[in-house]
C-alpha cells in the first residue's frame, strides 16, 4: 500500500481530478471564452452524439485506423526485437537506429513524412524508378488514412521494439537452456518459451498502442488537416476542432468520455485476455 | 518495524522531488522577477503583455529586437511579447480566458472578432479610434472597416490580405494566348486554362485546402452577383442561382468533361514558395496571396519577369475576390493597463511601423500612403494587390461565423470531389448553418 | 513446463548468444537503413540550401552541403535555452518516474492488496481521456499551484508555476502508463526470489531493492527513456503553460520553422537533428548500461 501512496496521490490529484472535470463539463455547456461557466445540461451532450454523423464517422476511421497500425506495429516489433536481442557485430547502433523513430519530434517528423508523399517526394521517385504511376498520396481520400498509418507505423515500432527487448532480457536465460537440453528447436523454443514470457510484456504494448492510436491528433493535424472529405477525421481530432475551434467543451468532453469508453473496454477486454498468468 | 523503515526513505524522495519541482518554479520565476525589476526603474508607463500569432522567425526578430524596444523606450513600459503559432491561438485563449491570465494585447484574425465580442471579452476601440489624427484615420480607412462589428472597432489591422490570380506569361505565351492580356472574366480564364492545360501543366488552380475553399468560393460568389449571408447576418445567402452558378464553376475546373485543374485539396501555404505550382510551371493560373506572391518573387527571382497578377475576374456581375483585413490586434476588456495597451496598437499603426511589418510578414499594408512607399516599390506585385483593394470582400462579421465557415468548407469539399451536385451541396451546408446563424 | 523446473535445470551454459551470425546482420541491417530511410533525408535537408530541398530527381547527398540551417536554427530559434530547459525537466520526470512509477508497479505487481485492481485500473484509465478535455482543469491547478508564483496556501494572488519549468513538468512526473509497464515487468519475474529473501528475514523494501531492481535493469532503463521522451516531444501543454523565451522547450522552438505559411524546411530539419542528438545520446547509453548490461548481472536462480 506504502508503496502505491505517493504514484496514488499524484495521478489522484493532477491526472484524475482533471479527468471527473471533464466529465463534470461532459454534462454541460461550456465555452471557456464566456463569462458565465459551465450551464448544467444533464445528458443531452451524449443524447446528441447518438444522431452526429460526423461523430460516427471519425469513431468508424478511429478504429479504422488503430486497426491497420496495431497488428503491424506489434509484429514488426516483436520480430526486430527477437533480432536485435541476438548479439552480432554493431548491435548497439543497430537498436539505436530502429529506435530513432520513436525520439524524433513528432512535427518534424511529420514534415520530412509530408515531403516524401508529396507529389515530387520521394515516394513516387521510387514508384517512377518501377514504373508505377505517381500517386497524391494524402490529398486521395482512398489512400490518405493509409499513407498516415504508414508513417505511424514506422514511429510506433522503435518504441515496441525496445519494450519487447525489455521483456525478452527479463526471460531467464536457465529456460532456453533446458528447452534446448530438453530437445527443442527455434520455433518450440520461440513458442514454449519466448511468447509465454512476453506475455505480459505483449499485454502492455497492445494496451499501450491501443491508448495511444485512438487519441490520434499530431500526425493527421499535419499531414492531412482530417481531410480529404474528412476520411482522416478520428475522434481525437474531431474533439480538437470541436473543444478549440467550435469553443464547445460540452460536447466535445461527451465525445471525449465515449472515447474514453471504447479505449477501456477494448483495453480491458485485452487484459482479460492475454493479462492472466498461464 | 517493516513501513517504519520505508517511510523515511519515501519522505526523502517527495521532499527532494518538491524541492526540484519548486527550484524549477522559482527559477523560471525568478528570471522573470529578475527582468521585472530589470525593468522597474525605467517602466513608470506600467507593463503590458501582448500575444502575437504566427511564429515567422523574420517577424519575431523585427517585433521582439527593433518594435518593442522602441517602443518601451518612448512610453518607459515594460512589454512582453509572445508569439503563438496560428494554429495554437484559439487553444492559448481559451486557456488564457479560463485562468484569466489572457493578455492585454493579442492578434488574431478578423474571423474570430464577432464571437469574441458576444463572449464579452473585447475592449471596444473607437473612444480610443476618435483620438487619432484624421489623416491617419483617412489614410487607414479602408482596413480600418473590416476590424468593425456592428460598426465599432474592436481589430486594429496589421496587415491587409487579399487573393488574385498570378499566372506565366511564358506559359500563355507557349500556348499561343496572349501574354499581355490575361482573361477578364471567369468565362474567359476558363476558356485560356483549357488551352493551357496539358500533361504537366494545369491551366487554373484555385486555393482548396481546408477553409481555403471557402474563401475561393467567396471570390466567384461575389463575381457571380451572390452573397454568402443576409444583410443582417441571420439567414443563409448562398443556396441562391448566384451560388449555385459560382460553385458550379469551381467544381467545373475539377471535375466533369475537361478539367483543368490539380493537386485539389492541396494547401500551398504549408509549402516552400518555390514549389508553388506556378513557380515549377505546373500551373499557367494560381489564385495567390499577397504573401505567397511575394514570397515565390523572392524564391525565384529568375520567373520575376514572367510572373503577374491578373486583375479580379467578373462573373454574371463586376469582379469580386476574397480578401480585406489580414490578422489585427484586439484589447481584452480585463485589461488594467488599457491607455498603454491602445499606445501600443497606435505605435503599430504608426507609419514606418506599419510598413517594416508588412515587409516581413509579405502583407498588403495598411495605410494607402503606403503606395509609395519603399517597400511597395521594391515588391511591384504588392501594388497589384493595393489596386484590387476595393473589390477584396471580406469574411461577415457575425459570432458564428468561424463554425459556418467549417460547416461550408466541408459541404464544398463534397462538392468539388464529385460526391454531390453542387445545389445539393448548398442545401445542405444551409441546413446545418442556418439554425447556428439564427441564434439557436 | 513451470519456470521453477526450468530454472533448475539448466546449468550449462550454451554460448549461443554470442555466436556470429551474418544472417541476423544482414536483415538488421537491411531492416535499420529502411526504418532509418526518412531519418537519413532529414539528415540530408538539414544540410541543403533552400534551393536544393525540392528537385525533379530528389538527391540523398546535397550538392552544396551548408550548416547555415543549423546557425539559423541555433541562433533565432532559441534552441540552445530550450535544449538546457526541456533537459531539466525531462530529468526530473526520468528521477521521479523511475522511482515512484517504479515502485507503485513492483507492488501492483507483487504485493496484492484489497482495492488494489481497482486502484491499478482507475489510474491507467487516466491515460485514456483525450488530452483536449483535461487541459483546462490541469490548467487551473497550474494557476493555482500553492506558495510559488506570489500565490498564498490556498494558491490564490498570483500565477502560480504558470510560465515556469515546474509547469512543464507537472503533468509528466509519474506516468500511469509507466506503472502499468512496471506491473506487467514485474509479473514476468519469479515470485520465489522474493520469497526466498522474505524468508531469510528482508523486509518488503530490502526484497524491493536488494532482489527486484537488479532484474529490472531493463525496465528502468525503458521507464526513462519513455518518461525523457514524453517531455522532450511534448508540445502543446507547454506551449499553454509558458510564454517567455526563457520558459521555451524544444518543441516550441522548433515549431518556429514548422508552422502553417512559413515552413522552413532546411531549419526546421537542422533543429530537428539538434534536439534529436542528445536523445540519441541518452538512449545509447542506457542500452549499452542497461539491456545489454542485463547479461553479465545474469539471472541467479
Amino acid at each position: 500500500m506504502l508503496f502505491v501512496a505517493p504514484a496514488a496521490g499524484y495521478i489522484g490529484i493532477f491526472h484524475l481530478f482533471p479527468v471527473l472535470y471533464g466529465l463534470y463539463l461532459s454534462l454541460t455547456t461550456y465555452s471557456p471564452l464566456d463569462r458565465g461557466g459551465p450551464e448544467l445540461v444533464g445528458f443531452d451532450n451524449y443524447a446528441g452524439l447518438l444522431n452526429d454523423a460526423d461523430f460516427h464517422a471519425s469513431v468508424r476511421v478511429t478504429v479504422q485506423f488503430v486497426a491497420e497500425v496495431l497488428p503491424f506495429a506489434v509484429a514488426f516489433a516483436l520480430g526486430l526485437a527477437l533480432l536485435a536481442n541476438r548479439s552480432t557485430r554493431g548491435i548497439g547502433l543497430f537498436r539505436a537506429g530502429l529506435f530513432l523513430p520513436r525520439i524524433v519530434p513528432l512535427a518534424a517528423v511529420s514534415l520530412v513524412w509530408l515531403w516524401l508523399y508529396s507529389p515530387d517526394g520521394w515516394f513516387n521517385h521510387v514508384l517512377g524508378q518501377v514504373g508505377l504511376e505517381p500517386r497524391t498520396w494524402l490529398l486521395d481520400e482512398g489512400s490518405a488514412l493509409h499513407a498516415v498509418a504508414g508513417m505511424r507505423i514506422w514511429k510506433a515500432l522503435g518504441g515496441n521494439m525496445v519494450l519487447f527487448l525489455a521483456g525478452l532480457q527479463a526471460i531467464p536465460r536457465a529456460l532456453y537452456e533446458a528447452a534446448t537440453m530438453d530437445g527443442a528447436n527455434a520455433w518450440q523454443r520461440f513458442r514454449y518459451v519466448t511468447l509465454p514470457g512476453l506475455r505480459p510484456v505483449t499485454t502492455y504494448v497492445v494496451i499501450l498502442n491501443i491508448v495511444y492510436l485512438a487519441q490520434s491528433f499530431a500526425e493527421i493535424f499535419i499531414l492531412t488537416g482530417g481531410g480529404p472529405l474528412r476520411s482522416t477525421t478520428t475522434t481525437n481530432f474531431l474533439i480538437y476542432e470541436e473543444a478549440f475551434q467550435n469553443n464547445r467543451f460540452g460536447t466535445a468532453s461527451a465525445m471525449a468520455f465515449v472515447l474514453f469508453a471504447l479505449i477501456f473496454v477494448f483495453s480491458f477486454m485485452v487484459l482479460r485476455r492475454m493479462g492472466r498468468n498461464p | 518495524m517493516r513501513t517504519m523503515s520505508c517511510q523515511p526513505w519515501l519522505a526523502a524522495l517527495t521532499a527532494a522531488s518538491v524541492l526540484v519541482l519548486a527550484g524549477c518554479g522559482t527559477g523560471g520565476g525568478s528570471a522573470d522577477t529578475g527582468a521585472g525589476t530589470h525593468d522597474a526603474e525605467s517602466n513608470d508607463g506600467g507593463s503590458l503583455t501582448v500575444w502575437f500569432p504566427g511564429n515567422n522567425p523574420d517577424e519575431i526578430e523585427l517585433v521582439t529586437d527593433k518594435l518593442v524596444p522602441r517602443f518601451e523606450s518612448m512610453h518607459d513600459a515594460d512589454v512582453e511579447v509572445t508569439f503563438v503559432p496560428w494554429e495554437d491561438v484559439s487553444t492559448r485563449l481559451n486557456t488564457g480566458f479560463a485562468g484569466g491570465t489572457a493578455p492585454d494585447v493579442f492578434g488574431h484574425g478578423p474571423a474570430a472578432a464577432a464571437g469574441l465580442v458576444e463572449a464579452d471579452r473585447l475592449e471596444p476601440l473607437d473612444e480610443f479610434v476618435e483620438t487619432m489624427d484624421p489623416a491617419d484615420l483617412d489614410d487607414l480607412a479602408s482596413f480600418l472597416v473590416g476590424g468593425q462589428v456592428d460598426g465599432t472597432q474592436y481589430m486594429i489591422p496589421l496587415g491587409g490580405e487579399g487573393r488574385l490570380i498570378a499566372y506565366r506569361k511564358d506559359l500563355f505565351a507557349a500556348a499561343g494566348l496572349d501574354p499581355d492580356g490575361p482573361p477578364a472574366s471567369w468565362t474567359d480564364a476558363y476558356d485560356a486554362a483549357v488551352q493551357l492545360t496539358d500533361d504537366d501543366t494545369a491551366g487554373l488552380i484555385l486555393q482548396t485546402g481546408s477553409i481555403q475553399r471557402v474563401q475561393s468560393f467567396m471570390g466567384l460568389l461575389g463575381s457571380e452577383g451572390g452573397q454568402l449571408l443576409s444583410e443582417d447576418g441571420t439567414e443563409v445567402a448562398w443556396t441562391s442561382d448566384a451560388g449555385v452558378r459560382a460553385l458550379e464553376y469551381f467544381v467545373g475546373l475539377h471535375q466533369g468533361d475537361s478539367p483543368v485543374s490539380d493537386l485539389l485539396g492541396a494547401d500551398f501555404a504549408n509549402q516552400p514558395a518555390a514549389q508553388n505550382p506556378l513557380a515549377t510551371g505546373a500551373a499557367a493560373m494560381v489564385m495567390v496571396t499577397s504573401g505567397q506572391a511575394v514570397q515565390i518573387a523572392r524564391a525565384r527571382p529568375e520567373l520575376a519577369e514572367q510572373i503577374a497578377l491578373i486583375e479580379p475576374m467578373s462573373g454574371a456581375a463586376d469582379a469580386v475576390m476574397f480578401g480585406g483585413p489580414g490578422p489585427g490586434l484586439f484589447m481584452s476588456k480585463d485589461s488594467d493597463n488599457k491607455e498603454l495597451a491602445w499606445a501600443f496598437m497606435e505605435f503599430m499603426l504608426s507609419a514606418e511601423v506599419a510598413e517594416s511589418y508588412a515587409e516581413v510578414t509579405g502583407q498588403i499594408p495598411v495605410r494607402a500612403s503606403a503606395v509609395d512607399g519603399d517597400y511597395v516599390a521594391s515588391e511591384p506585385l504588392i501594388a497589384s494587390f493595393i489596386e484590387a483593394g476595393s473589390q477584396f470582400v471580406a469574411s461577415p462579421n457575425v459570432p458564428a461565423w468561424v463554425e459556418v465557415r467549417n460547416l461550408l468548407d466541408k459541404h464544398l469539399e463534397r462538392a468539388l470531389h464529385g460526391e454531390v451536385s453542387p445545389r445539393q451541396a448548398l442545401d445542405d451546408a444551409a441546413a446545418e448553418a442556418g439554425p447556428l446563424l439564427a441564434g439557436e | 513446463m513451470t519456470s521453477a523446473s526450468m530454472a533448475g535445470s539448466g546449468r550449462i551454459r550454451l554460448r549461443w548468444a554470442t555466436r556470429r551470425r551474418p544472417g541476423t546482420f544482414l536483415v538488421l541491417l537491411i531492416a535499420t537503413v529502411l526504418v532509418m530511410m526518412p531519418f537519413l533525408w532529414m539528415l540530408s535537408i538539414a544540410f541543403k540550401p533552400e534551393a536544393e530541398v525540392f528537385t525533379d530527381v530528389p538527391q540523398i547527398l546535397p550538392a552544396d552541403p551548408t550548416f547555415e540551417n543549423f546557425a539559423t536554427a541555433w541562433t533565432s530559434g532559441n534552441v540552445g535555452r530550450a535544449m538546457i530547459n526541456s533537459t531539466i525537466v525531462a530529468g526530473v520526470a526520468v528521477l521521479v518516474n523511475c522511482t515512484f512509477a517504479v515502485l507503485a508497479g513492483y507492488a501492483f505487481a507483487k504485493l496484492p492488496f484489497r482495492g488494489g485492481t481497482l486502484v491499478f485500473l482507475l489510474m491507467i484509465s487516466t491515460a485514456m481521456v483525450p488530452v483536449a478535455v483535461t487541459l483546462i482543469p490541469l490548467f487551473l491547478m497550474t494557476k493555482g499551484f500553492p506558495l510559488v508564483g506570489g500565490n498564498d496556501l490556498l494558491g490564490q494572488g498570483g500565477t502560480g508555476l504558470l510560465d515556469s519549468l515546474g509547469a512543464v513538468v507537472l503533468p509528466h512526473l509519474i506516468a500511469p502508463l509507466n506503472i502499468f509497464l512496471a506491473r506487467q515487468y514485474f509479473l514476468g519475474l519469479d515470485d520465489d526470489l522474493g520469497e526466498a529473501a522474505r524468508i531469510d528475514g528482508a523486509n518488503e523494501l530490502t526484497t524491493f531493492w536488494r532482489i527486484y531492481v537488479p532484474l529490472a535493469r531493463p525496465l528502468v532503463a525503458v521507464v526513462a527513456i519513455f518518461s525523457f521522451t514524453a517531455v522532450w516531444d511534448d508540445f502543446l501543454w507547454p506551449l499553454v503553460v509558458t510564454s517567455s523565451l526563457e520558459a521555451e522547450t524544444v518543441q516550441l522552438a522548433l515549431s518556429k520553422f514548422l508552422t502553417g505559411g512559413n515552413v522552413m524546411y532546411g531549419p526546421a530539419m537542422a533543429g530537428a537533428v539538434l534536439v534529436v542528438l542528445p536523445v540519441v545520446a541518452v538512449f545509447i547509453f542506457n542500452q549499452r548500461s542497461f539491456i545489454a548490461g542485463l547479461s553479465e548481472g545474469g539471472v541467479k536462480g
